[in-house]
C-alpha cells in the first residue's frame, strides 16, 4: 500500500531514537531537525519503506544517512558490527564524491572526533572510475556502506566476491530518482534492485529521495516494486512546496514585436548583465549547448569589465577537468555567474546561488522548479527565479508555465515499461551468477515495476533470444549468451567469456559519437561528430567560452589552436531542445481557450486583459502583449487554436511552396507522432512527398502541389495509429540510431570484445546489417519490437497522439480550416525554427516583424489600438 | 535486358550470350562469421539464399562456363570448418553446371588451396575476343572495347524525403575509350555501396556521373545516368 505521511514526528520521538553521540554532533551543527528529517529518519529506523520528495538542499540526503549511521553506531558500540554491507546508496551521478563528502564522510569523521574513538564503519566507493586494486579491497573486507551508480551495482552483483557481502543488504537509497525512473537507466537500476532483493533472505528498506516530481505515487511503486502482484507498502514525504518562492517572467522589452533586432539584443544582455549585478552568484540555463556558448560570449564582449574570470560555461561537452574546475569555483564563491545548458540540474551541491535565470522555456514544471531550486541552497531561503522570455509564443507559454508552478500543477513523468533490451541485459546478468528456474526468473522480473505487466510472450521471446534459438542449430554456441533446458526449465549463464563480455558491456547509456578538440596533446573539449564534418580548415568556433581555429582532424579528435583575434563562425549544434511536456501544452490550450471564449462573446480589450491579469501571475505589459498576439490571431482568421480545436491552416503565399499548418498545441513528442503518420498516409494515399517542420505547437507539412490534409487526417484512426507509424517510420534514420542502442543494450552488438572497442560508426554501420538480418527472421523480432516502442513511448509520445485522435473521433476536439496567403500569427515561429538558433534573434525577429506587418496590414490597427 | 549488345543482365549475374558465359562476382562467403568474431551476433542466412538465388539463374540458362570473379570468400582470419564447407558447397554447385573460373580478388588471398581441391584455374584476368572480365581492385591494362569489373559492390540509395531505400545496381559507362560494366555483389548482407555520395574504391572509376545506373529488383530498371539522378534526390 501507498500512503502519505500525514505529519512529522516530534523532535522528542527523534530525539529518542538516536544514539547519543549521534544526537549531540547533530546538535552541534543544526540547530533543529529539518522537515525531511522528522517526517523520515524515524520511517526508515523503522524500516519502512520511505520516498522523500523535497525540494533540492532540503537535507534529504542527511535524512536516509542520518538514520543508517545511527543505527550502524549502535551496533559498533554493541561489537554487533559484522563484515558485511548494511547499506547500498545508488546515484545516477558519476563524479559523487562531493555529496558524500559532506552527508556521510564529514558527519561520521565529526562523530567520531566527538565521541573521541573510531567506530570502525567502512565507507566504500565503487564507481566506473575505481581502480582495480579499490576493486579488490572492497572484495575482500566488505564495506558497511556502499556508494555506487546502476551501472556499477549491477557488476556487483555479478561478482562472486561481492555477492556475499551483499546478502545482508538492509537499506537501499536511490538519491535523485526523479532522474532515473524516466530513463532505461532507471528501468535497469529496478531490476538490480529486484536481484539484489532476491539475495537477501529480509525485505530491503527502501529510501526514495527526490527532487519536486509528479505523480509521487508511481515513483513510490518504481521505488518499491511487487510482490506476489501486490505494490510493496511506501510511505510518502511530499515536503515539495517548503521553499518560498519569488518567480517572475520578464520581457527585456515592454513590446516584444515592434522593436528593432539589435535593441532587443542589446537590451536582454543589459537585463542580464543588471540582473547579476544585483545578485551575488547567477545560474543561467539555456537549454543549449550553443546558447550556452554564445550567452558566455556575448556577456564578456558587452561588458568586458564585468566578466573576466568570473565568468564560466558549463555544459555536457566540456571536458571533466573543465567542468570539475567550474562546479568547484562556484563552491569557493568564486564566480559570480554560470552559464549553463541543463548540466547543473542535478544534485551536487553547488554552493550559495542567489538567482536562477531560465532563458527561454524550461518546457516542463517539473524541470523549472528543479533549476529554480538551486537558489537559495538552505531550506528556508526563498528560491529566486527570473524566466526570460524573448518571443510571443515563449512567453504564452512560460506564463502558463508559471502559473502552474505557483499553484503546484507538476507535470506527469514517463516511466518506459517492459524495455526487452534492458531484461535482456538483465537476465544474462542473473544466468551468470547462478543457475534459475525459468519461473522464479518470470517472477522475480516483474517485481519491478517497469514489468509488472510484461507478457509471458516478451519474456519467453527475449529468453528465446539470449538462448540463441535465432540462429541454426549448428551455429548456436557462437549465438546463445545462457542455456535454457526446457525439461527441466533451468536456465544458466553459457561460455567462458560471459562475465567479461557483462562487466565491459554493461549499461544502459548509448555511446555517443564525440570528438576531442585537442590543442596539441591537452583536450579542450568536445563536438559532435558530424559537426566535425561542417568543419573546414581555419574555421573559427567556440567552446568553453573561448574561440579555436580549427585545423585538422584524424580519427576522433580535431587539433586546433586558440586565437583571441578572429571573429568566431557561432557552431549549429544539434537540435538539443527539450520538449514541452504534454501535460503542460495542455495547460496553454486551456489559457488559449479561455481568451478566444472572452473573444467570441465580445469582451473588450480591459476585460480581456484583467482576466489575463487575474489568470496568470504577470504585470500589465506582459499582459498586454498576450492580448496583442491573441487579438491579431483572432482578428485574422476568427481561429484561435486550443485544447479542444486543432486548426488547420492552408498558407499558399502564391511562391512555390504550400504549406498546411496544424495548429495542435500537443507538445513535440506528440506532434512528431501525428506530423509522421499524416505525411505517411499523403504519400500513401496521394502519392505525394511532403516537407515535415515540427514544434511544440503544431507542425506543417509542405509540398509543391495541393495536400488533402483533413482528408489524409480522416484516414488515420486512433486505433490503426501503431500501425501506420510502424510503416512510416520503416526504414529512417531515428529507427536505424534507436536500433544501435538496443541492440548494444542487449549485447547484440559488443562494444567492447576480446580487449578492442568499437567505435560508435563501426556500432552503427554493424547495427544497419543486424537489422536487415533480423527482419528476415522476423520483422517483428524482439529487439526490433523494442527499438519501435522505445520509438514510439520514449522518444515520442504515441499513447497521447493516440488519445488526441481519439478526442478528434468523439468530437471532443474539433477541427477548423483556414486559408491564408499570410501564415497567421501563431504560425510564425512554426515556419521559421527550422531554420534558426534559438537566440540568434536578429534574423528571427526581422521574419517575425516582416510577417506581423502584413497581417497587420490586412487586419487594420484600428481594432488593436 | 541487354546492358550491351550480346550481355544479358539476368539477375545479379551477367550473361555472355554468344559463349554462354555466366558472371557473378562477390559472393563473400562467411561474411557473418567475420562480424561474429568482432562481436557482432549477425545470424547466418547469407549461404543459403545465395545458393537459391544461383540455382534460380543457373536452372534458366544454357551455360558453357561460369566465371566468378573476385572474392568467392570473405576472408577474415581463422577459416572455421563450416565456412570451408560452405565455399565448397556453392563452388560445387555451379561445377554441376559448367567448368568454372575464379577471378583473383582482393580478398582470395588463400582461395588456392579451395581451387587446387576442385582442380579450378585462378586467373588475374579472363578476356573474350571483345570482352575482359577482371575483379577491378587494381588497374590493367585492357586491350578488348569492354571490360566488366567487380569489386565495387555498387548499390543505390533512391529516396523520397522520408524513406531511403538502397538498390543493388550495374553501372554502365566509359574507361578511357572502352565501356565498362560494374557489376553487383551476389551478397545479401548489405546491398553494397551507395554510389550517389560514398567514396569509389576501384581505380577504374573516377567521375562516374555520366555512367547509366539499372537498378534490380524484381526485375531490371534503366534509371538513366547518375547525375540525374542525384539531381531528384538532392
Amino acid at each position: 500500500m501507498i500512503t502519505y505521511l500525514e505529519k512529522p514526528h516530534k523532535k522528542e520521538e527523534l530525539e529518542k531514537i538516536l544514539n547519543p553521540i549521534v544526537k549531540e554532533w547533530f546538535f552541534s551543527k543544526f540547530k533543529e531537525f529539518s522537515l525531511p528529517q522528522l517526517y523520515g529518519v524515524l520511517e526508515i529506523h523503522n524500516e519502512n519503506n520511505i520516498l522523500i520528495s523535497a525540494e533540492t538542499g532540503s537535507t534529504k540526503t542527511l535524512t536516509a544517512f542520518l538514520s543508517i549511521l545511527n543505527e550502524l553506531i549502535n551496533l559498533s558500540e554493541n561489537n554487533m558490527l559484522e563484515d558485511k554491507t548494511y547499506a547500498v546508496y545508488i546515484s545516477p551521478l558519476k563524479a559523487l564524491s562531493n555529496d558524500i563528502f559532506f552527508n556521510l564522510i564529514k558527519p561520521l569523521e565529526e562523530i567520531e572526533k566527538l565521541a573521541e574513538k573510531k567506530f570502525g564503519i567502512r565507507i566504500a566507493v565503487r564507481t566506473g572510475d575505481t581502480t582495480a586494486s579499490e576493486k579488490q579491497k572492497m572484495s575482500t573486507k566488505a564495506p558497511h556502506i556502499l556508494i555506487t551508480t546502476p551501472e556499477s551495482l549491477a557488476i556487483v552483483l555479478t561478482s562472486t566476491k561481492f555477492i556475499e557481502h551483499l546478502k545482508s543488504t538492509r537499506y537501499v537509497i536511490i538519491d535523485e530518482i526523479h532522474a532515473l525512473a524516466d530513463s532505461k537507466r532507471g528501468t535497469h537500476l529496478s531490476l538490480s534492485i529486484e536481484r539484489l532483493q532476491a539475495l537477501t533472505q529480509e525485505p530491503l528498506t527502501r529510501i526514495g529521495l527526490s527532487a519536486t516530481i509528479s505523480p509521487l505515487e508511481e515513483v513510490a511503486q518504481f521505488l518499491v516494486g511487487l510482490e506476489n502482484g501486490k505494490t510493496r507498502s511506501c510511505k510518502i514525504v511530499d515536503v515539495r512546496f517548503i521553499k518560498k518562492m519569488d518567480l517572475k517572467v520578464i520581457s527585456p522589452v515592454p513590446d516584444i514585436i515592434n522593436i528593432e533586432p539589435e535593441k532587443l539584443h542589446t537590451e536582454m544582455y543589459n537585463l542580464l548583465d543588471s540582473l547579476i549585478q544585483e545578485h551575488k552568484t547567477t545560474l543561467i540555463f539555456t537549454n543549449t549547448r550553443s546558447a550556452t556558448e554564445r550567452v558566455v560570449y556575448h556577456l564578456k564582449e558587452k561588458f568586458p569589465q564585468n566578466y573576466t574570470e568570473n565568468i564560466g560555461a558549463h555544459h555536457g561537452s566540456l571536458s571533466k577537468e573543465h567542468r570539475f574546475n567550474i562546479e568547484q569555483k562556484l563552491r569557493e564563491g568564486k564566480l559570480k555567474v554560470v552559464v549553463c545548458s541543463t548540466s547543473l540540474e542535478l544534485g551536487l551541491d553547488i554552493g550559495y546561488i542567489d538567482l536562477v535565470i531560465l532563458l527561454g522555456s524550461p518546457k516542463s514544471v517539473a524541470r523549472s522548479l528543479q533549476r529554480i531550486g538551486r537558489s537559495g541552497h538552505k531550506l528556508h531561503e526563498t528560491s529566486k527565479g527570473r524566466i526570460i522570455v524573448l518571443d510571443r509564443d515563449d512567453l504564452v507559454e512560460c506564463s502558463v508555465l508559471l502559473k502552474s508552478a505557483l499553484e503546484k500543477k507538476i507535470d506527469k513523468i514517463h516511466i518506459p515499461k517492459n524495455c526487452l533490451d534492458v531484461l535482456a541485459q538483465q537476465i544474462y546478468g542473473i544466468a551468470i551468477s547462478n543457475q534459475i528456474s525459468y519461473k522464479e526468473l518470470y517472477n522475480l522480473v516483474k517485481q519491478a515495476y517497469p514489468y509488472k505487466d510484461l507478457s509471458m510472450t516478451d519474456f519467453r521471446e527475449i529468453i528465446e533470444y539470449l538462448s540463441g534459438e535465432y540462429s541454426s542449430l549448428e551455429d548456436r554456441h557462437i549465438y546463445a549468451k545462457i542455456w535454457y533446458d526446457k525439461e527441466t526449465g533451468m536456465i544458466g549463464k553459457k561460455g567462458k567469456l560471459a562475465r567479461m563480455i557483462y562487466m565491459t558491456n554493461i549499461g544502459t547509456i548509448p555511446d555517443e559519437s564525440f570528438i576531442s578538440v585537442k590543442i596539441g596533446e591537452q583536450t579542450v573539449g568536445h563536438i559532435d561528430e558530424l559537426f566535425l564534418e561542417k568543419l573546414k580548415r581555419g574555421d573559427v568556433f567556440i567552446l568553453g567560452g573561448n574561440r579555436y581555429i580549427f585545423l585538422f582532424s584524424r580519427g576522433m579528435t580535431a587539433q586546433v589552436q586558440a586565437t583571441v583575434s578572429k571573429l568566431p563562425t557561432i557552431p549549429s549544434w544539434f537540435s538539443e531542445m527539450l520538449p514541452l511536456s504534454f501535460d503542460l501544452a495542455m495547460e496553454i490550450g486551456k489559457f488559449r481557450r479561455l481568451v478566444e471564449e472572452k473573444m467570441l462573446a465580445k469582451r473588450n480589450k480591459e476585460e480581456i486583459i484583467k482576466f489575463i491579469l487575474d489568470y496568470l501571475y504577470l504585470d500589465e505589459n506582459a499582459a498586454n502583449s498576450i492580448y496583442q498576439y491573441f487579438i491579431e490571431q483572432f482578428l485574422y482568421k476568427k481561429e484561435i487554436p486550443n485544447d479542444k480545436k486543432i486548426v488547420i491552416e492552408y498558407c499558399y503565399a502564391g511562391d512555390k511552396k504550400k504549406y498546411v499548418i496544424f495548429h495542435s498545441l500537443y507538445g513535440r513528442r506528440v506532434n512528431d507522432v501525428l506530423s509522421r503518420a499524416l505525411a505517411y498516409a499523403i504519400s500513401r494515399f496521394q502519392h505525394k512527398d511532403v516537407e515535415i517542420g515540427i514544434n511544440d505547437n503544431g507542425f506543417y507539412l509542405s509540398s509543391e502541389t495541393n495536400i488533402q490534409a483533413t482528408q489524409a487526417l480522416s484516414k488515420i484512426k486512433s486505433n490503426e495509429l501503431q500501425k501506420i507509424m510502424e510503416l512510416a517510420i520503416d526504414k529512417t534514420q531515428v529507427l536505424s540510431r534507436r536500433f544501435r542502442h538496443v541492440a548494444t543494450r542487449s549485447l547484440m552488438i559488443l562494444r567492447e570484445y576480446k580487449g578492442y572497442k568499437k567505435r560508435v560508426g563501426r556500432q552503427q554501420v554493424s547495427s544497419m546489417i543486424l537489422m536487415n538480418a533480423l527482419k528476415r527472421i522476423s520483422p517483428n523480432f524482439s529487439l526490433i519490437k523494442e527499438t519501435k516502442r522505445e520509438v514510439f513511448e520514449d522518444l515520442m509520445d504515441i499513447n497521447n497522439a493516440e488519445l488526441v485522435l481519439k478526442n478528434i473521433e468523439e468530437g471532443k476536439i474539433k477541427i477548423k480550416e483556414i486559408n491564408t496567403t499570410i501564415p497567421s500569427p501563431f504560425a510564425f515561429n512554426l515556419i521559421i525554427q527550422a531554420h534558426t538558433d534559438i537566440y540568434k534573434i536578429e534574423d528571427k525577429l526581422e521574419f517575425v516583424q516582416r510577417m506581423h506587418n502584413l497581417v497587420m496590414a490586412k487586419i487594420g490597427k484600428e481594432h488593436i489600438i | 535486358m541487354e546492358i550491351l549488345k550480346d550481355i544479358e543482365i539476368v539477375d545479379l549475374a551477367l550473361y555472355l550470350k554468344e559463349e554462354k558465359i555466366l558472371i557473378i562476382a562477390d559472393l563473400h562467403i562467411g561474411q557473418e562469421e567475420a562480424m561474429n568474431k568482432e562481436g557482432i551476433l549477425i545470424p547466418r542466412f547469407q549461404f543459403k539464399e545465395i545458393e537459391s538465388r544461383l540455382k534460380k539463374i543457373l536452372d534458366k540458362l544454357e551455360i558453357n562456363k561460369i566465371i566468378i570473379n573476385g572474392d568467392l570468400k570473405h576472408e577474415f582470419g581463422i577459416i572455421s570448418e563450416q565456412e570451408w564447407r560452405n565455399t565448397l558447397k556453392i563452388l560445387d554447385l555451379c561445377l554441376s553446371y559448367a567448368p568454372v573460373i575464379l577471378i583473383k580478388g582482393n580478398h582470395d588471398k588463400i582461395i588456392g588451396p579451395i581451387a587446387d581441391k576442385r582442380n579450378v584455374q585462378i586467373l588475374e584476368s579472363y578476356e573474350t575476343k571483345e570482352i575482359t572480365i577482371l575483379h577491378g581492385d587494381k588497374l590493367k591494362e585492357i586491350k578488348t572495347k569492354t571490360l566488366i569489373i567487380g569489386h565495387e559492390h555498387p548499390a543505390i540509395i533512391i529516396s523520397d524525403r522520408i524513406r531511403k531505400e538502397k538498390y543493388k545496381c550495374f553501372l554502365k559507362g566509359k574507361w578511357k575509350n572502352k565501356t565498362l560494366i560494374v557489376m553487383p555483389s551476389f551478397n545479401f548482407i548489405t546491398e553494397g555501396t551507395d554510389i550517389t555520395n560514398q567514396k569509389l574504391l576501384s581505380p577504374f572509376l573516377k567521375n562516374i556521373s555520366n555512367f547509366e545506373v539499372y537498378v534490380i529488383e524484381d526485375k531490371v530498371y534503366n534509371f538513366g545516368k547518375l547525375k540525374n539522378l542525384r539531381q531528384s534526390n538532392a
